[in-house]
């Protein structure tokens, strides 16, 4: 450990003062236009914002997505999680491999195959059609339906491998002393692993969470025009009707959001350290 | 223990639905069929071939690639001295510090974006393409910081104030000392920084203009326009090139223990 403050600050002032300019003041200074009118400063902006039944609607859809992507992914992620712990150590790594590659893929093209999939004359449809269940093709694609295929498909390697290392850490003879005991499967997973694991629960709930919270591919290309979460709105604000106050309001919602999400992670995880 | 049947079939859903959209890409990028479409009709390489002869993404793929690395560069040049400042020294407001250098990882891209446009642009007068270059060094960033950190937590901080009492000047220590044995974390924060920054789509969404776009901007833009298999096409190629990239790192260095 070296004493030289001056030297700390003068290693570490270009990339603080970097971030701060380039990064922190601009940001700041969007988000609080947010409550600046012309009388000074105000909630107006917010008040007209969520007036709008279309904003209110993009405001639920964007927050029940996110739960919904979130509580989905968990359920398949310890499912997931816990057949991959349990393959032996060669296999368990191709495995993980396999569920990181995605991730290695740009996100563009990882939703473009759903338009392939979900499409009019996609995958789905045609089998639907071959089986007889359905004379006209079902419109999956621009529905929030489609968009939560496709955040779940973006989003759930993210959960897994938050599970898998929190599974990992579980005591080898928690299980089977439980198992000794009486309890059945649900009582293990409730009372046993869910407690022990809760950090990489929240972990992966986390990235999952605000990573859906705040998408634009996916729903701007599987949503459409018409099905709006809470970015591609801030996107057609700006772009169709130059209206910079609801963009500043947007973003302020999400910059909320995701640093809400982010507090509580810290508490939960500051919380398992003390006890 | 070897898996039992409900087990063996998650696993094979979950797989089929993480890795089969992507296979369906690569099939329908060999289509011969003019419309994106699966099962591929008939079998061509005239859309891979296609994709070189679109003149914005040859420009798209350079504006990319130059963001990409040199964003990353500039991310580590900042980086690495901030990362050993906050690891081996006593820093004056190191909370502080860290908050601001992490926080790009926490605000929706978007928003940066937005706010380097209306900000920055517009009113100052800087070019797009700098505030582009900016932006994705700022969103680099604390990946850098991060995995540099990590790297340097890994590595006693005796050996270098050995090297010092013998003789050694600090930066000389520096240089000699921790520099080579942080070689693979550095390199592991320019792999992360490469691809976080090449696959970016939302800080770059309002910093584009006549000439000036990233590629999957571009893709996003072709893709609302023209409904043939060259973005597929596009797209394996470069999920092959990433998949390339990432495989020969962790081949060579073990580029997963850093990540």
């Amino acid at each position: 450990m070296f004493h030289n403050r001056t030297e700390a600050l003068l290693l570490a002032l270009p990339a603080a003062a970097f971030a701060a300019i380039v990064f922190l003041v601009p940001v700041v200074v969007l988000l609080s236009e947010s409550f600046r009118s012309p009388a000074g400063w105000s909630l107006a902006a917010y008040w007209t914002f969520f007036s709008e039944p279309l904003n209110q609607a993009v405001f639920w859809r964007t927050l029940k997505l996110g739960l919904q992507v979130t509580a989905v992914s968990a359920v398949i992620g310890y499912a997931a999680a816990f057949a991959i712990v349990s393959l032996p150590p060669g296999s368990k790594g191709r495995m993980v491999g396999l569920i990181m590659l995605p991730l290695m893929i740009s996100p563009v093209a990882r939703t473009y195959a759903w338009i392939v999939i979900l499409g009019r004359t996609g995958i789905v449809n045609q089998a639907l059609h071959g089986l007889g269940l359905t004379d006209a093709p079902l419109r999956i694609l621009f529905s929030e339906t489609a968009i939560f295929i496709g955040l779940l498909q973006l989003f759930l390697p993210l959960m897994i491998i938050s599970l898998i290392s929190a599974l990992e850490n579980l005591p080898r003879d928690v299980v089977p002393a439980a198992r000794v005991l009486g309890a059945n499967w649900l009582q293990i997973f409730w009372k046993v692993i869910l407690p022990l694991t809760r950090e990489g629960l929240v972990i992966g709930g986390t990235l999952v969470f605000t990573g859906s919270l705040t998408a634009y591919i996916t729903p701007a290309i599987l949503g459409g025009s018409k099905v709006l979460m809470l970015e591609t709105l801030l996107y057609q604000r700006v772009t169709v009707a130059n209206d910079f106050v609801s963009a500043s309001v947007i973003a302020l919602i999400l910059v909320v959001m995701s640093f809400a999400t982010n507090l509580l992670l810290k508490r939960i995880a500051t919380a398992r350290a003390r006890t | 223990m070897s898996l039992r049947f409900p087990a063996a079939l998650v696993l094979s859903l979950v797989i089929l639905f993480l890795i089969g959209p992507f296979l369906i890409i690569v099939a329908a990028s060999f289509s011969a069929g003019d419309t994106l479409a699966f099962p591929p009709q008939g079998f061509s390489l005239k859309w891979i071939a296609k994709v070189f002869t679109v003149e914005s993404f040859r420009q798209s793929f350079v504006t990319s690639m130059i963001l990409a690395v040199g964003g990353t560069l500039v991310a580590l040049a900042l980086g690495v001295p901030a990362a050993y400042a906050m690891s081996r020294y006593r820093l004056p407001f190191a909370e502080t510090v860290r908050t601001i250098v992490s926080a790009p990882v926490i605000v929706p891209g978007i928003i940066v974006g937005l706010a380097l446009l209306r900000y920055v642009v517009v009113p100052m007068g800087v070019p797009i393409t700098l505030a582009l270059f900016l932006a994705h060094t700022a969103l680099v960033l604390p990946y850098a910081v991060r995995v540099v950190s990590a790297s340097l937590a890994n590595l006693r901080s005796d050996i270098e104030e050995a090297a010092i009492l013998l003789g050694s000047s600090r930066l000389g220590a520096f240089f000699d000392i921790v520099l080579p044995n942080i070689r693979g974390g550095i390199l592991a924060a320019f792999i992360l920084g490469f691809v976080t920054s090449f696959n970016q789509v939302p800080v770059s969404l309002f910093l584009s203009g006549p000439g000036v776009r990233t590629l999957p901007v571009d893709m996003l833009g072709y893709m609302e326009i023209v409904f043939d298999p060259s973005v597929a096409a596009l797209s394996s190629l470069l999920a092959f090139l990433s998949m390339g990239i990432v495989l020969a790192a962790e081949r060579f260095l073990g580029f997963s223990r850093y990540v």
